[in-house]
């Protein structure tokens, strides 16, 4: 309880900081979100064009669209003190937060907050309320917190990623630069339905890199979709748990990485 | 003549520090590289599907639409405008740009040599290895006739001049705003998309690709790689020409004058 209202308490002097730059603020938040809707609109001439795309519709793939978009900004919301975490590690701040009692994982955590990222989930918001409103989804109380679960499990995985890139830190110094395709690029090959890609792709962004289970098989199941695929019905919808796990594991891999930590020192 | 010989070589020494500044990173280069290539091949599996569906006639088949975005991640870093910006730029914001305003040189011409070097940097270390290895996996079309190659050339070098141009237009407002993201963002998104970057302007709806043709920046992207696809071709490559040699101009004309005018008014942050 007194981790969480500390959380709450740094959320706040975070956002108060943020705000000194109240026009920067508008305007990053402005650009932020034209920037990705230019990124729909691309998807929206494109079926505009060919119509469909491997038997989905336009706002069907708005909705994977929509849901990607929203976990990786909630990500990046929350996840920032790990995708900046190079830095600390280049300065030596490092040292300061081993000397704190409080875990290592938590404090880089609640570092950051970046408010910012509200024009983008707000983007992605839009798209998938539309898409919504355009399908015919029969919502139900279960469907509803199966769509809320998995949109937390999406943020957990990207979260994760960061991690990832963070604990990397520890050998590197430098965050490694790979994790972007799994990050911008994971963002990017969410938004279309995995069938399109190859058994090899397909099967190692599920299985090694879970992103289908976060957003692919969740919107099967959700837009009705299951039985096209010729895939367990079971195995699809406990699909999203594939992300809290992934953040898991990303966790113990911070903790062997901490071990390891050699400062910079100053 | 000499003093001109002169000028040539200083600037021409300025480019080669910004190339080898960049040879330190080899590693991330490589991490590059696989982004490229990673993008490239999702976008390759979209318009696969697209394709698969056989929606009638097109204006590009999918050899041609592959071979476009083979181009697209080839040139991407090499664009002064997508690539990583240049010291300038950050050299503006942290007030750095006064040392080089101390230099005997011309600031805009100065800006340009360390974008040409930066350019040839990315056109040999990710621009080529990229179309290498995609020569391997896809099937990239090649024009058979050396005029179309050649006019190719010169297109890409104006587009690449033009994109330089654009940059050190969009970034001298930081002369006034201190903080360039805004602006920076908002010409990213609007540059993006009327390039052709994205999807080529013969896929879009009419209204669009009219509006398109009247904006500058589809000499960015769509018309270099047109003309290298063969899809404009005899006078109207001249046209094309003489289009993006115009807007050259006026981005560099209007640098120029927001450049001239920050300078009378520059107050440098911190000390």
């Amino acid at each position: 309880m007194h981790h969480l209202s500390l959380y709450f308490h740094f959320v706040k002097l975070r956002i108060r900081s943020q705000m000194e730059y109240r026009l920067s603020f508008v305007f990053e938040l402005f650009s932020q979100a034209s920037i990705s809707v230019i990124d729909f609109f691309m998807i929206a001439l494109l079926f505009n064009r060919f119509k469909q795309l491997a038997g989905w519709s336009l706002w069907e793939v708005g909705f994977l669209y929509g849901m990607i978009g929203i976990c990786f900004a909630l990500a990046e919301m929350f996840g920032r003190g790990f995708d900046v975490f190079q830095r600390s590690i280049l300065r030596g701040d490092f040292d300061t937060i081993l000397i704190r009692p409080l875990g290592t994982f938590y404090q880089v955590f609640s570092h950051e907050f970046l408010l910012r990222r509200l024009g983008r989930i707000a983007q992605a918001l839009v798209v998938l309320l539309i898409a919504n409103s355009q399908l015919t989804i029969s919502w139900s109380f279960t469907k509803v917190g199966y769509l809320l679960i998995s949109l937390m499990s999406g943020t957990c995985f990207f979260i994760g990623l960061f991690v990832i890139g963070a604990t990397s830190c520890f050998w590197t110094v430098q965050s490694i630069e790979i994790i972007n395709i799994f990050t911008n690029g994971g963002v990017f090959m969410g938004s279309y339905p995995f069938s399109i890609y190859r058994w090899w792709f397909r099967h190692f962004f599920t299985f090694v890199v879970p992103l289908a289970c976060v957003n692919y098989f969740p919107s099967l199941f959700l837009l009705g979709k299951i039985e096209s695929l010729g895939a367990s019905p079971i195995g699809v919808v406990l699909a999203p748990f594939a992300g809290f796990l992934f953040l898991g594991i990303t966790m113990l891999f911070w903790r062997w990485g901490v071990l390891r930590y050699q400062s910079t020192g100053h | 003549m000499k003093s001109l010989y002169f000028a040539f070589h200083v600037y021409l020494a300025f480019a080669g520090k910004s190339f080898q500044k960049r040879m330190q990173y080899r590693v991330a280069n490589l991490a590059g590289l696989t982004t490229n290539f990673f993008f490239l091949l999702v976008q390759i599996f979209v318009y696969t599907a697209f394709y698969a569906a056989r929606p009638g006639p097109l204006p590009l088949n999918l050899d041609e639409i592959i071979t476009y975005f083979v181009l697209c991640q080839v040139f991407f870093m090499v664009m002064p405008f997508w690539g990583t910006s240049s010291e300038v730029t950050e050299a503006i914001k942290s007030g750095d740009v006064v040392l080089q305003l101390t230099k005997p040189v011309d600031f805009q011409t100065y800006w340009f040599a360390d974008e040409c070097g930066r350019a040839y940097y990315y056109l040999f270390m990710r621009g080529l290895p990229t179309f290498l290895i995609s020569l391997l996996f896809f099937e990239v079309v090649i024009p058979q006739h050396p005029t179309v190659l050649m006019a190719f050339a010169v297109s890409m070098i104006l587009s690449i001049f033009m994109s330089a141009a654009i940059t050190i237009t969009i970034f001298s407002t930081g002369f006034w705003t201190l903080d360039t993201s805004g602006i920076s963002g908002m010409s990213y998104a609007i540059i993006t998309l009327f390039s052709g970057m994205l999807v080529p302007i013969v896929l879009w709806p009419e209204w669009l690709a009219y509006i398109a043709r009247w904006l500058p920046f589809e000499g960015l992207i769509d018309v270099p790689f047109s003309i290298y696809l063969g899809k404009i071709t005899g006078i109207k490559i001249w046209i094309a020409i003489g289009k993006q040699m115009a807007w050259s101009l006026f981005f560099l004309g209007l640098g120029r004058f927001l450049l001239t005018r920050g300078f009378s008014k520059l107050v440098i942050q911190g000390g």
